[in-house]
């Protein structure tokens, strides 16, 4: 398709959904009449970046017990259906769980911060999350493979986003199977990511559930390799270079050659905090595994996009969904354009039930075209990192108070 | 004995105060600095090793005062002499040929000779004084500097006047303060039920603009303020204000005067431990975050962009209370 006719329907489906939360969601409404910009003033594409941007720590800030429940609410767009909730102090996952069986696909995810961000789909919004991903299969691949292995949590065991999505794996694979197949509590997530100091009991429940993990992946490595099935994997960097020590030191090796395909995602460090070279990662799965380094992905998304850029096979450089229109900030928060490094914002018109126009604390350089392949549309570089909030503190500290102060006056 | 001075504060009525207002110091704001700064031996006395307090050299040079030089010899209100502000000094009518009077037009002069002001002059706790003896040490108080502004745009045939407020001390630089000091004592001192602040306002294009001189750009980076601008007024931007406070007039009172004196004469101490706070801590953290910023434009420019987009003030004051009877809690 043409650039232009491009941009002319991501304009046209970003104004229509800037125009429903403008209209459906009174604190979002509020913020853009502070800010002075209303749909209307979106006459071009180059208008997009007036659309009043939303800190990602906003979806942080949730307080805890009936509160809680009544900032989901708040964020939330469109129909909220009766939401019943179980005890007078409800926890975290009480009240997700709640909101949950009404019918709507509240998530989190297990912020490095200890903070988590909760997000508040409806399942139009979930469904479009799961479709950014399913699509993926036709950019990169021709179908999805026969089987698949996950070293993330359950869609069942967990409100956690990256697994909340997996639910799409059963309708897409013959064999979904997944490594890590226990409960995953909020808290345990939580505090797993910021990597609190186990107990001695935790520490060898986490060993032996590793253990276990391992077992299964191997065992399910070791089906398949004697077919002519494809497999496909889905892990953490640092778990999966975790598993690939655990082959490497029970003397394994796989030939799977281009049956396989890893896909990875959720950061670059290792389980000591330190970090994991993209292109090492590659040449280790490929002795191990026997991948070829064209058919390992990296994944870049977070909790607050309805969309998951995926690594061109060619150059490894992450590709953006033709919907979402990206832009890098510089300290001053203005957008700077192609080839300059800042903090990575978005447009999402497929946030259907909350304002997906954010920026996040990522720091990315965004490239007009994949400097390797020939795909279109804007890719993101290689190295992206985190960066300070310095520039979004004053409002996350405000927002905090300000949300506190409307949960008193309800 | 009186005379009607504009009053013109945002939601109050016009009001009628003396010409000669003054600072609002009074006898319970030295009760309350001498509270505040624990008693009145530590007012007066500066500790053995406590850092002193070094007159920073003058960041600029002096004009030489020439016959002939044009100055504005009306005894028109507003363009007259008053105490403190004698526009007809030399070297006062030197510095504003120097900066271009009658040169320029009103507003780019005014605007020149703010910005030498709050750049070039540094704050310092003094006695008032002449505008050639502020000009010649290149320091003082916010008093001085207005003064010093308020008699260059005299000299230059521009109305000019003393606006006063009180207002709350901003978050950050109470934060800044108490970073920097350990405690909050320079502000609290002055904090009798709002903190005294002054600004000048000259008379251009039938117009009185507001110019804010107390703040240097490196006090305002320091607490993460924007720096105001001529014509930008610092209540609302940098200031909240208590209401019913504003007043403007022609000239600096006597009382003012002899408060200003009685201060000094009373903590010198604290005035001088005031002094080495803003000197080696304040000045220069603001001085490093201009520096990273790429200068005083270039930071003012990311500090108002960022309140543009993060005033978020606004964002979540909103939740929709009618929600609330669609979430059903049960035992």
């Amino acid at each position: 398709m043409p650039l232009d006719e491009a941009q002319a329907m991501q304009f046209k489906a970003i104004k229509y959904t800037f125009a429903r939360h403008y209209t459906l969601n009174s604190f979002y409404h509020r913020y853009c009449e502070e800010k002075g910009v209303t749909p209307d003033d979106l006459k071009t594409n180059g208008d997009l970046e007036q659309i009043p941007l939303i800190p990602d720590s906003v979806f942080k800030q949730h307080p805890s017990g009936k509160d809680f429940a009544y900032w989901i609410a708040g964020i939330f767009t469109g129909d909220l259906p009766q939401v019943v909730i179980k005890g007078a102090n409800p926890t975290f996952d009480d009240v997700i769980n709640a909101f949950n069986a009404a019918g709507m696909a509240v998530t989190y995810s297990s912020g490095t911060s200890g903070l988590s961000t909760v997000i508040p789909r409806d399942m139009k919004t979930m469904r479009y999350l799961q479709y950014s991903w399913t699509k993926k299969w036709l950019d990169f691949w021709d179908a999805a493979p026969d089987h698949s292995l996950t070293f993330i949590p359950k869609s069942t065991h967990t409100n956690l986003t990256a697994s909340k999505i997996q639910e799409v794996f059963l309708d897409l694979f013959k064999d979904p199977h997944h490594a890590l197949d226990f409960e995953i509590s909020a808290d345990l997530a939580v505090r797993a990511s910021v990597g609190d100091t186990p107990t001695a009991a935790e520490q060898l429940s986490a060993e032996e559930q590793l253990r276990k993990m391992f077992i299964i992946g191997t065992k399910w490595l070791e089906r398949y390799e004697k077919t002519t099935d494809t497999i496909w994997l889905l892990s953490f960097p640092a778990l999966f270079s975790a598993f690939l020590d655990a082959l490497e030191g029970q003397g394994k090796r796989f030939d799977f050659g281009e049956r396989g395909v890893l896909q990875t995602g959720g950061g670059w460090k290792s389980r000591d905090g330190k970090g994991i070279s993209h292109e090492d990662f590659r040449k280790r799965v490929k002795e191990v595994l026997g991948f070829p380094d064209t058919h390992c992905h990296d994944s870049y998304g977070m909790s607050e996009m309805t969309s998951v850029s995926i690594t061109c096979p060619e150059g490894h450089y992450y590709h953006l969904d033709p919907w979402l229109k990206p832009i890098v900030l510089d300290k001053s928060l203005t957008s700077v354009g192609y080839g300059e490094w800042g903090r990575f914002a978005f447009l999402d018109p497929l946030a259907y039930s909350y304002p997906g126009f954010i920026m996040s604390g990522d720091q990315v350089r965004l490239l007009e075209h994949c400097p390797v392949c020939d795909r279109p549309g804007p890719v993101l570089d290689q190295t992206i990192s985190r960066m300070g909030s310095e520039e979004m503190r004053g409002c996350a500290t405000l927002l905090a108070n300000i949300l506190q102060d409307d949960l008193r006056r309800q | 004995m009186t005379q009607v001075s504009e009053i013109n504060e945002s939601r109050h009525p016009l009001q009628e105060v003396p010409k000669q207002s003054g600072f609002e110091l009074d006898i319970g704001t030295v009760i309350r600095m001498m509270l505040a700064s624990g008693g009145l031996r530590k007012m007066r006395v500066m500790e053995p090793d406590e850092p002193r307090y070094v007159r920073p050299p003058r960041e600029y040079e002096l004009p030489e005062y020439r016959q002939g030089m044009k100055y504005c010899k009306s005894n028109e209100k507003y363009l007259r002499p008053t105490r403190y502000c004698n526009p007809r000094e030399p070297l006062v009518i030197a510095m504003a040929n120097e900066l271009g009077a009658y040169e320029l037009s009103d507003w780019e002069f005014a605007e020149a000779a703010y910005w030498f002001v709050k750049t070039k002059l540094v704050l310092e706790f003094l006695t008032l004084n002449r505008v050639s003896e502020t000009l010649t040490r290149g320091t003082g108080t916010c008093y001085h500097l207005m003064s010093v502004w308020i008699a260059l745009c005299r000299a230059a045939g521009i109305k000019a006047r003393y606006k006063t407020f009180k207002m709350r001390v901003p978050e950050q630089v109470t934060t800044l303060t108490e970073a920097a000091v350990g405690d909050t004592t320079p502000i609290d001192m002055f904090d009798t039920g709002g903190t005294p602040e002054g600004e000048g306002e000259a008379y251009i294009d039938d117009k009185w603009e507001v110019a804010h001189l107390a703040f240097r750009p490196e006090i305002a980076a320091a607490g993460g303020l924007p720096v105001t601008r001529l014509g930008e007024d610092a209540i609302g931007n940098t200031f909240d204000l208590v209401p019913g406070t504003i007043k403007r007039f022609e000239s600096i009172s006597l009382r003012l005067a002899l408060l200003s004196k009685a201060m000094m004469w009373l903590a010198p101490a604290a005035m001088e431990r005031a002094n080495a706070f803003f000197h080696t801590q304040a000045l220069p953290v603001g001085r490093k975050i201009l520096e990273d910023a790429g200068g005083i434009e270039a930071y003012d420019h990311n500090i108002r962009r960022m309140k543009e987009l993060l005033s978020a003030e606004d964002i979540t004051r909103k939740l929709a209370a009618e929600r609330k009877q669609l979430i059903q809690f049960t035992e």
